[in-house]
């Protein structure tokens, strides 16, 4: 009886808490794990079955809480959420997704889903990351090549995609399926202007828009699509049609750079990244967290993400992301071994705003011209 | 006077409403209201607004006002050709060659079986009958083992192991993959129908034209064929429609090479929340079921007058097959372990593999069925029967399937009962009507649109999304058609003489309804109970978007796994599936012969 009413004590202490100013009072580990505790468990949706990795550890490190992971598409987490709060039934805790554009519009400006920045990281992590919503990572989606079948890269540039000799063999993930990759085509089209540039340095002349194309970027996806491109329903797949290929002349593919983890679970793929693609080597993409409204576990929650978020030398929390690929927004943490920083790397940066106004316009034009 | 008038008129209609059949009806015309009628009036509406997601779709979109711009979207616009067109004409190819197939290789079987001296028969009428009762993807997964090939989703598939060679696009994905998984599912619904058919045809007529000296090919050709006919339509029909609407093979099968359907479209367009689109694809589909639907009913009632059902007379003597007795064994043995063994094999077999394409002996695993957590493999997830999240998602299929079908069942047989006593009246009609209205709208969108209406509270009713009420509720509904089709069709065989006689004796409604109507109905009752209780456990359209993490049963953990491109896991589970549902089989057959007792 009396433990109970400690810990009741302590729940409204952290509630009272987490509802006052939000942002200055110090993080309280041990406070938030005893109210966390009473709570018991946490509901986390994710768009990655990483989920299970950091859950397991979480668990480990902070007994007497569980942590139910979900793993689903981003969409669809989106589409969960809305439902249940319009329903009332509030199921999620913590959603763990791709898309901010999304999330910020449908449910961050709806005040669905709310910011947490763990008070202790605020100074460890550059402002760009910390809002709207807290990013937990940096994805990039790059091309791929067998590097078993080939010495080198077989290409420099986003361009040679579209030359005859890559005709059916230029794998890109589903973006009706995928979200990143709506995203990786509307920074394409929102660079048209470096597109048009680098289509001159490769082919030695201007660029002849199609009838009807709009821009550079446009065009890139129409003459890629019409290239016979081969589209594959997750990045795990195209990480396969590439690395496990028995072709003398295997495909390349647009796949997640963190792909390459795969390697270690089978030994029969073999792949590797493409760093030297003009004008970029790829598209760099945010990862956000978010506490969900009306949270039936606030301080599991808030335990959760800052878990999530790992420590200086990345740790256990963040370790299923510390990959080649995936970039840590921490300041003090160093990238992986074998790996560049973000800002070292060729790349353009997704933006959110101009995605969420013209990412379904580039995925129209997409699906208009699929063969 | 007047007085009079009106106190009469008001008996009448006291009398009226206590009709317990008119009770019935309008009791369960609240319900259908609910469940029916409110579903397809949203969708209809839905079509003309703008919702808050369009405003990625059109700088002019004002969430709640009236607009054509799904419409044109649909009809007239740069999408049209990949968003209805191109779809349309592929369900359209897919529908036609699957009925057709499924109809020729049915009805030869059927026929085989009931008027030939062909050995076993009894065997092959149990087995030909296990294709249909496995969830058709589960084909489509196992073709997929056998024929994917390494130039599109890289894992190849057993086919290439053992021969070393890659087998052709067109071979591992697409039109001809579809068409084949899908007429290996469907034939045995042609061959229940016209096994029916031909074991209730007068065989007098055969013999008659045995007798005046008719040759087998003649008496086949100008008698049997033109008798079975009906069965024959309706069956093509039938299977056409359920074609029409079908999602997973073609999803597993098309998606690859970009090969679309309606359904997959329908599919797309919602999760990608523009549902408005969806349903105006689905409209589609219902447009043409609704006129196939008519032209049936045409057809069949135009060709009835000659359907003779009468008095058996002496079974006619098998057709003997003679020298080919044994060829055309070997012919149907071979249909059999290709429709049934061979998947189930191919997907077992897939269960032990340590990596997706490496069929060899010494790469065989347990552990995608007794593994532990391992974070080496599979992103830590545990073998299927130590995951607690498998084995909850089993216990929700088994409880979904079990609700389902025993609430579908019941209320079959109240429809039965209101449709037949109050035949030739609006109501009946409007009763029966109503309750067939599911069939016509595919599994995908009636999904989201019970996500779209059950997420808010309607008047007192509470918002029910994320219950496993609604799971429940969204397949009793969908099954409605059948349900109430064997419960009209058992009502119309029970004489009403039986009950007015009750009736005479004072025997109060309940006590006949307890005593005569369900005893007599029961039978017909228990077996829409285990056609309900098969379709609810392999269902995966209906119910993809309305599971929550609480709710999600084995067939939707199937599609997240093969998605994500863990062919193991997904087999295991299809594995535990087609062992679920064969069990169910056996027993309600068992339980069927008891009641029959």
């Amino acid at each position: 009886m009396r433990t109970t009413i400690w810990v009741l004590c302590l729940v409204f202490l952290a509630t009272c808490f987490s509802f006052s100013t939000g942002v200055a009072e110090p993080f309280n580990e041990q406070a938030l794990y005893q109210a966390a505790k009473a709570e018991g468990e946490v509901n986390i949706y994710s768009y990655s079955s990483r989920v299970f990795k950091f859950g397991k550890t979480f668990e480990e490190k902070y007994p007497g809480i569980k942590v139910n992971g979900f793993d689903m598409d981003s969409p669809e987490i989106v589409t969960k959420v809305l439902a249940e709060q319009a329903a009332k039934n509030y199921v999620a805790d913590v959603i763990f997704l791709k898309d901010p554009a999304t999330v910020i519009n449908e449910l961050y400006n709806k005040k669905l889903v709310f910011n947490y920045v763990p008070s202790d990281l605020a100074d460890l992590i550059p402002t760009q990351y910390q809002e709207p919503l807290l990013v937990h990572h940096a994805s990039v989606d790059a091309l791929i090549y067998n590097n078993a079948k080939m010495s080198a890269p077989p290409i420099t540039s986003l361009w040679d995609l579209t030359k005859p000799e890559w005709k059916g063999r230029v794998i890109f993930p589903d973006p009706q399926k995928l979200s990143e990759f709506v995203e990786v085509l509307a920074t394409i089209v929102q660079h048209a202007d470096e597109m048009a540039v680098e289509y001159e340095k490769v082919f030695g002349q201007e660029i002849k828009l199609s009838s009807g194309v709009e821009n550079a970027g446009y065009e890139w996806i129409l003459r890629l699509l019409n290239n016979d491109a081969i589209i594959q329903g997750s990045t795990n797949d195209v990480a396969k049609a590439v690395g496990l290929s028995s072709q003398d002349n295997p495909p390349v593919g647009f796949t997640a750079y963190s792909r390459l983890r795969d390697k270690k679970k089978d030994p029969n793929l073999k792949f590797d990244v493409m760093v030297d693609i003009a004008p970029v080597m790829g598209i760099s993409t945010d990862v956000v967290v978010g506490l969900v409204n009306e949270t039936k576990h606030p301080n599991a929650a808030k335990l959760l993400i800052h878990w999530m978020m790992g420590d200086a030398k990345g740790g256990q929390g963040y370790k299923p992301y510390y990959v080649l690929g995936n970039f840590s927004v921490r300041k003090d943490v160093a990238p992986p071994k074998g790996s560049k920083s973000l800002s070292d790397l060729k790349l353009w940066k997704a933006d959110p705003n101009y995605v969420w106004y013209n990412g379904q316009k580039v995925l129209d034009f997409w699906l208009a011209h699929l063969q | 006077m007047k007085a009079r008038r009106t106190f009469l008129s008001y008996s009448r209609f006291k009398n009226y409403i206590r009709r317990p059949h008119i009770v019935i009806s309008f009791v369960l015309l609240a319900i259908l209201l609910f469940i029916v009628l409110l579903p397809f009036a949203k969708m209809v509406k839905d079509s003309f607004v703008w919702q808050f997601a369009d405003i990625r779709l059109s700088r002019h979109a004002t969430p709640g006002e009236l607009t054509l711009f799904h419409w044109k979207r649909v009809f007239a616009s740069a999408l049209t050709k990949n968003t209805l067109l191109r779809p349309l004409y592929n369900s359209l190819a897919i529908s036609l060659s699957v009925s057709a197939c499924a109809m020729t290789i049915g009805a030869f079987l059927a026929w085989l079986v009931a008027r030939t001296d062909l050995p076993f028969k009894k065997s092959i009428t149990t087995v030909a009958v296990l294709p249909y009762v496995i969830p058709s993807y589960i084909h489509a997964l196992a073709w997929l083992n056998l024929f994917k090939n390494d130039r599109i989703g890289g894992a190849a598939g057993v086919f290439q192991y053992l021969t070393g060679l890659s087998p052709p696009d067109w071979l591992s994905y697409g039109y001809l993959p579809i068409v084949v998984t899908l007429s290996i599912h469907y034939f045995p619904f042609t061959f229940l129908l016209v096994s029916a058919a031909l074991a209730s045809i007068d065989s007098r007529l055969e013999e008659s034209g045995e007798i005046l000296g008719a040759s087998r090919t003649y008496i086949l050709r100008r008698i049997t064929f033109p008798l079975v006919l009906p069965a024959l339509m309706s069956s093509f029909i039938l299977t056409f429609s359920r074609i029409l609407g079908t999602f997973g093979t073609p999803y597993f099968l098309g998606t690859p090479v970009r090969y679309y359907t309606l359904s997959t479209q329908i599919y797309a367009n919602i999760i990608n929340r523009i549902p408005s689109v969806g349903y105006i694809l689905a409209f589609v589909l219902i447009a043409i079921s609704s006129v196939i639907i008519y032209l049936n009913q045409r057809l069949i009632g135009k060709s009835k007058s000659y359907v003779t059902i009468a008095g058996k007379g002496f079974q006619i003597s098998p057709t003997a097959l003679g020298r080919l007795r044994y060829p055309v064994l070997g012919m149907v043995a071979l249909l059999c372990v290709m429709s049934v063994l061979l998947p189930f094999l191919l997907i077992l077999w897939q269960t032990f593999a340590l990596y997706p394409s490496d069929y060899s002996l010494k790469h065989l695993t347990l552990l995608f069925w007794i593994g532990e957590a391992n974070t080496a493999f599979a992103e830590g997830e545990a073998g299927i029967l130590r995951n607690p999240l498998i084995i909850g998602a089993a216990w929700n299929s088994i409880k979904l399937a079990l609700t389902a079908s025993v609430l579908a069942g019941l209320f079959g047989i109240f429809i039965g009962y209101a449709v037949v006593k109050g035949r030739h009246t609006r109501l009946s009609a409007a009763v029966e009507q109503m309750s067939f209205l599911p069939y016509l709208v595919p599994g995908i969108a009636f999904g989201a649109l019970y996500l779209a209406l059950f997420s808010h509270n309607i008047g007192p009713i509470p918002a029910l999304y994320g219950t496993f009420f609604l799971v429940a509720l969204v397949c009793v509904a969908k099954n409605l058609p059948f349900t109430g089709r064997a419960g009209i069709t058992s009502m119309l065989q029970i004489g009403s003489e039986l009950e007015e006689a009750s009736e005479t004796l004072g025997a109060r409604w309940t006590m006949r309804f307890r005593k005569i109507i369900l005893p007599l109905s029961i039978q017909g009752a228990i077996s829409g109970f285990v056609l309900v209780f098969i379709t609810v456990m392999r269902e995966l359209s209906l119910i993809i978007l309305l599971v929550t993490p609480e709710t999600r049963t084995l067939t939707t953990m199937t599609f997240r796994y093969q998605e994500q491109g863990y062919a193991q896991f997904s087999s295991a589970i299809s594995v535990l599936i087609i062992v679920i549902v064969v069990v169910g089989e056996l027993l309600s057959r068992r339980l069927g012969r008891q009641g029959a007792i």
